[in-house]
């Protein structure tokens, strides 16, 4: 194979692939904007004739789309917090402490990882009907409100901040809980954040359990409600487009934002 | 100093605990032990042996859908040849490289639901633009979405779709390390490209290769919300374990019948960990 065919073998693939996997988001984006005779055209029109912006209005008019955005707005928004706060706390008593039941203590949190979500649903919707908080947001929270994998995380990077920071402020008399917070937490900063980007992320696009836990439309998350959008309106695929380009906006900015801290997640969750 | 010898750091670790202990450890127990009772919201339930499992071990459905999740992991293949591929083509760090880097990540960050509405609508019979595309190239409608087994085949197609960035941005990292000095030499010897990859970047990446194929193996055996939105109207026996699992539990009550599914899926899950944990450990050797 000689040099150019190569090369240019190897554009053409680089071509095919980022086509592949930036068309269907376009397609998505078209059809948000079609009119209504326009939507089963055949050959379908790859740009619409004219922008139909009343796609959008249409999906906030047919459904409470507006409370499927705040709802998982909130949900990922407490997620995101709960999520740091006790598993920083738990990363810093793991790395820094020795205690009676430590290693049990680590060992379990690794064990968690093992327990796929998708077969404790059955016991957790069992506690979430006799706590009360069957189609709560809250019940869609407090069982996801930790995660092994972001204990881990956190044990790591407080592993890795040297121990002569804490030896100066234990003499100057820093209690431990002033310790992590004024201390130690800001030094971790890092791993805060990619932490809190891919608790986003994954929350944003949670299924099953806002599934199992949401029954009032007006309680759906963008998720859930996207997926009874696609249900009901089977004549009408533009509104569920246009939902789907509002309820992506979120997850795309955050991904621009934040390229660096993507990369680094990425290796951390590689096992590096 | 050394750790500190203090209780308080149990303080520390204290609600981490009980939250994992109440919604991790304690419910897999109890799905354990519901997969002996003839539980369901009704009824208390009383012990009954091992009838749950004999009922599920006679269900044809059951089989099918256990059949069809380990047929997703032949999707794992083909994620690895085009990760690879594409890790190998994009190493060097210049800008076109990283916006590329970039355009493949963006099916990864597609909450599952959205990337299943899109190519529901792609694959769509009558309207979808697939099927427009081989009526170009002269060839019959395609029913991707109601055909079995090519609905399991459009249901892969969307993994691969969500996944092959994801696996390629692994791909990299590991290439990261692989010693410059190995293909260096290779280069000097002459060693073409392609001699290059199989003869050096292949051996050793192997363990990054392994773990990609576990972990994204160990994803496919749980396929769900793909299923929910991409083929709905299917019969259960073109649909996955964890799409049985959720219909006899919340459709049918049948909570007894859908622990019993949900410790078969924890075995096997706990398989893929275990290949996992020896991957790890033998790269920690090494």
């Amino acid at each position: 194979m000689g040099h150019l065919t190569t090369r240019l073998f190897r554009l053409f693939l680089l071509l095919f692939f980022a086509l592949i996997a930036v068309f269907p988001f376009l397609w998505l984006l078209s059809t948000s904007l079609k009119g209504s005779e326009e939507l089963f055209a055949f050959p379908p029109d790859l740009i619409p004739q004219t922008l139909n912006f009343e796609n959008y209005s249409g999906a906030f008019n047919s459904v409470p789309f507006g409370d499927y955005f705040i709802n998982s707005f909130i949900i990922v928004s407490v997620t995101v917090m709960l999520n740091l706060l006790i598993s920083s706390l738990a990363g810093y008593g793991l790395a820094r402490f020795s205690f009676k039941g430590r290693e049990l203590i680590f060992l379990l949190i690794v064990a968690s990882l093992m327990i796929p979500k998708e077969i404790i649903i059955i016991p957790l919707y069992v506690s979430i009907l006799k706590l009360n908080l069957a189609d709560s947001l809250v019940g869609v929270i407090i069982p996801f409100a930790v995660e092994g994998f972001a204990i881990y995380m956190m044990r790591q990077a407080f592993l890795s901040i040297p121990k002569e920071i804490e030896e100066a402020a234990v003499m100057d008399g820093c209690g431990f809980f002033k310790m992590w917070w004024t201390v130690m937490l800001p030094m971790t900063k890092p791993t805060l954040i990619t932490l809190a980007i891919f608790t986003f992320i994954g929350t944003w696009g949670d299924f099953l359990w806002p599934l199992i836990v949401l029954k009032s439309p007006e309680n759906y998350t963008l998720q859930v409600g996207l997926s009874y959008m696609m249900g009901t309106f089977v004549n009408n695929y533009r509104y569920v487009a246009a939902g789907s380009v509002i309820a992506i906006i979120p997850v795309l900015i955050l991904f621009l934002a934040s390229q660096k801290h993507f990369q680094r997640g990425l290796f951390m969750g590689s096992g590096k | 100093m050394s750790l500190l010898k203090s209780n308080k750091g149990f303080l520390f670790v204290f609600p981490a605990l009980i939250f994992l202990l109440l919604f991790a450890f304690i419910p897999f127990v109890r799905i354990v032990i519901y997969s002996f009772m003839d539980y369901n919201l009704m009824n208390d339930g009383n012990f009954i042996g091992l009838s749950n499992y004999s009922r599920l071990f006679q269900d044809h459905v059951f089989w099918m859908t256990l059949l069809n999740s380990f047929l997703f992991i032949l999707a794992t293949p083909v994620i690895i040849i085009i990760s690879l591929t594409l890790a190998l083509f994009l190493r060097d760090a210049s800008a076109r490289n990283s916006f590329l880097r970039s355009i493949y990540f963006f099916p990864v960050i597609t909450p599952v639901v959205i990337a299943g509405i899109i190519w529901r609508w792609i694959l769509s019979e009558d309207y979808g633009i697939m099927n427009y595309l081989l009526s170009l190239l002269g060839m019959e409608n395609v029913q991707w979405l109601t055909l079995y087994p090519v609905n399991l085949f459009s249901v892969m197609l969307l993994t691969v779709w969500r996944g092959f960035g994801y696996y390629m941005m692994i791909f990299l990292a590991g290439l990261m390390i692989i010693p410059k000095e190995l293909e260096e030499s290779a280069l000097l010897d002459g060693a073409g490209p392609l001699r290059r990859v199989i003869d050096i970047i292949i051996p050793q990446l192997k363990p990054v290769i392994i773990f990609v194929f576990v972990i994204s193996s160990s994803a496919a055996i749980k396929i769900f919300t793909e299923i929910y939105i991409l083929i709905p109207g299917t019969p259960m026996g073109n649909k996955s374990i964890v799409s049985f699992l959720f219909r006899e539990a919340f459709e049918r009550f049948e909570f007894g019948l859908s622990s019993a599914a949900g410790v078969i899926l924890f075995l096997i899950s706990l398989g893929f960990a275990f290949m996992n944990i020896r991957f790890l450990e033998k790269k920690w050797d090494t």
